[in-house]
């Protein structure tokens, strides 16, 4: 008897003003409250539209392939080159990776502890979505939990340059990545274009903490009286991306200025070398082992 | 109205959005399909139903749409890093704000003119753009949950939706043609308003 009382209230106006008045509540709702159920809804409405999406996403690759597609070089030369800067990378990698086993030599059990508990590998997802109503905005991919995807993992393309990390919202199947240029702050070390000379000690090259500008690059004030230059590689060197993700290539130096009130220190800006928005697939970093 | 049709509909100008999309953007200039396919059906579906299924439309461009938001522990180290929020609302708002535009313009728009659909779709977006941009100004007050546009600014915002806005309306005009094709799939009701009159009355000869 109150059903069909409370249903014939319930509608007409009173049914779109009480929908208006639940949206207006969930759109200034605090995080905490939306945070355990919206990822989930939101997961539940992209399982349809994962064909689709799959589908645009393939066609877009087709009518707008990735810029590594229009180099007019020789396919085997680019691919030698990709190599040569997989190897530079890899070589970054470890003598950053030493540098802060050198660091850390103090709490040497724990970081061994960390190290036996990684068992880490590179799997290739395709993106299946991304956030229409901006370039930057959050890219979903077809790797998930069930994959070993864990929140904070890296996403990579073009065998070593960082466009992304995955957001805490990972399904069984699917998970979100947040491109690199929406990061709060990401620490880096800036490199010469040709990489590091191993008999410099890994101090002389500036490490800078890179903050997003609103023109989609980074700024950083750089406390070094080392020489910078236009053109100097961004490599990642920030502990909190894992092992796997140090020395990856994030960006390159356009510019350069001096700061007033702080005349040792300068102002560079960096701009990203790839965008999450303009591949159709990406590397990720993901657990071999079981989940935790 | 099929609300079956409607709801594939929205899903796949969604997706649409959401991968091929990008392909026809120039700059910040770029076209969404789902203004289209919302205000397509706002000119055609009984006016009761106007507001609720743009609201559906709304919702469904939030949850694909999550904003990136400050938070601690995101990733293994703690606070300075990020994550991802859904927050649905401020496009079911806008939507709905944009039919309650939309739905006064029906009797003076013709809705077999794809100008005049592209218009009530530029009307529609620019509307629930605001709503956007308010929304989100309000949030930012209330729980400091972080904006869409950060590291940028409210006003360059609302600068690129209007844009935005702009690029709906241009995608509109062949995407109106388009769905105009499939309007017998939609199951809308035409209403033709019959005035009485002396030919209708009958006799008027015969007498």
């Amino acid at each position: 008897m109150q059903a069909p009382r409370f249903i014939r209230f319930l509608s007409g106006r009173r049914l779109d003003w009480s929908l208006a008045a639940l949206a207006l509540a969930a759109s200034l709702a605090p995080v905490a409250a939306l945070r355990p159920w919206t990822a989930d809804l939101a997961r539940l409405v992209s399982v349809p539209l994962a064909p689709v999406s799959h589908l645009g996403v393939f066609l877009r690759a087709r009518v707008r392939p990735e810029q590594s597609a229009f180099d007019p070089r020789a396919p085997e030369t680019l691919a030698l080159e990709q190599e040569v800067r997989q190897f530079r990378t890899l070589y970054e990698q470890s003598r950053l990776e030493n540098e802060r086993l050198e660091r850390s030599i103090a709490s040497l059990a724990a970081v061994r502890a960390r190290l036996d508990g990684t068992g880490q590998r590179l799997a290739e997802a395709s993106v299946v979505g991304m956030d229409a109503s901006r370039r930057d905005g959050a890219a979903r991919i077809n790797a998930g939990a069930r994959h070993g995807l864990r929140a904070g993992s890296v996403a990579l393309v073009s065998g070593d340059i960082l466009v992304g990390v995955v957001g805490q919202d990972i399904g069984a199947l699917s998970a979100s990545l947040i491109p690199t240029t929406k990061l709060p702050s990401l620490g880096v070390r800036l490199y010469p274009p040709q990489g590091s000379d191993p008999s410099t000690p890994l101090n002389s090259y500036p490490g800078a903490m890179l903050k997003p500008t609103t023109r989609g690059t980074w700024s950083a004030d750089v406390a070094s009286t080392q020489p910078l230059s236009i053109g100097m590689v961004a490599r990642l060197a920030d502990d909190r991306f894992g092992r796997t993700a140090l020395g990856a290539r994030v960006g390159t130096v356009v510019a350069i200025e001096p700061i007033e009130k702080a005349p040792l220190a300068r102002r560079v800006e960096i701009a990203p070398l790839a965008s999450l928005g303009d591949f159709a697939t990406v590397v990720v970093v993901v657990e071999s082992g079981e989940p935790e | 109205m099929r609300w079956p049709v409607y709801i594939v509909a929205v899903l796949v100008a969604a997706a649409f959005d959401a991968s091929f999309g990008a392909v026809l953007a120039v700059g910040d200039l770029r076209g969404h399909l789902l203004p289209s396919v919302v205000v397509f059906a706002l000119l055609s579906a009984p006016r009761r139903i106007g507001v609720r299924l743009a609201m559906l439309a709304g919702l469904v461009a939030d949850l694909l749409a999550p904003i990136v938001v400050a938070q601690a522990a995101a990733v293994d180290g703690g606070a300075d890093t990020a994550e991802l929020l859904v927050v649905p609302g401020p496009r079911v708002l806008g939507f709905a704000l944009g039919a309650l535009a939309v739905l006064p313009l029906r009797g003076l728009l013709s809705r077999h003119n794809p100008l005049a659909s592209a218009a009530a779709t530029l009307v529609f977006s620019m509307l629930a753009a605001v709503v956007f941009v308010a929304i989100f100004i309000v949030r930012g007050w209330v729980v400091d949950g972080g904006t869409p546009w950060w590291p940028g600014t409210g006003g360059s915002e609302v600068l690129r939706r209007a844009l935005g806005a702009a690029g709906d309306a241009i995608l509109a005009l062949p995407a109106m043609w388009l769905l105009a094709r499939t309007r017998s799939w939609w199951g809308f009701t035409v209403m033709t308003r019959v005035s009485p009159g002396l030919a209708r009355q009958g006799g008027v000869n015969s007498a």
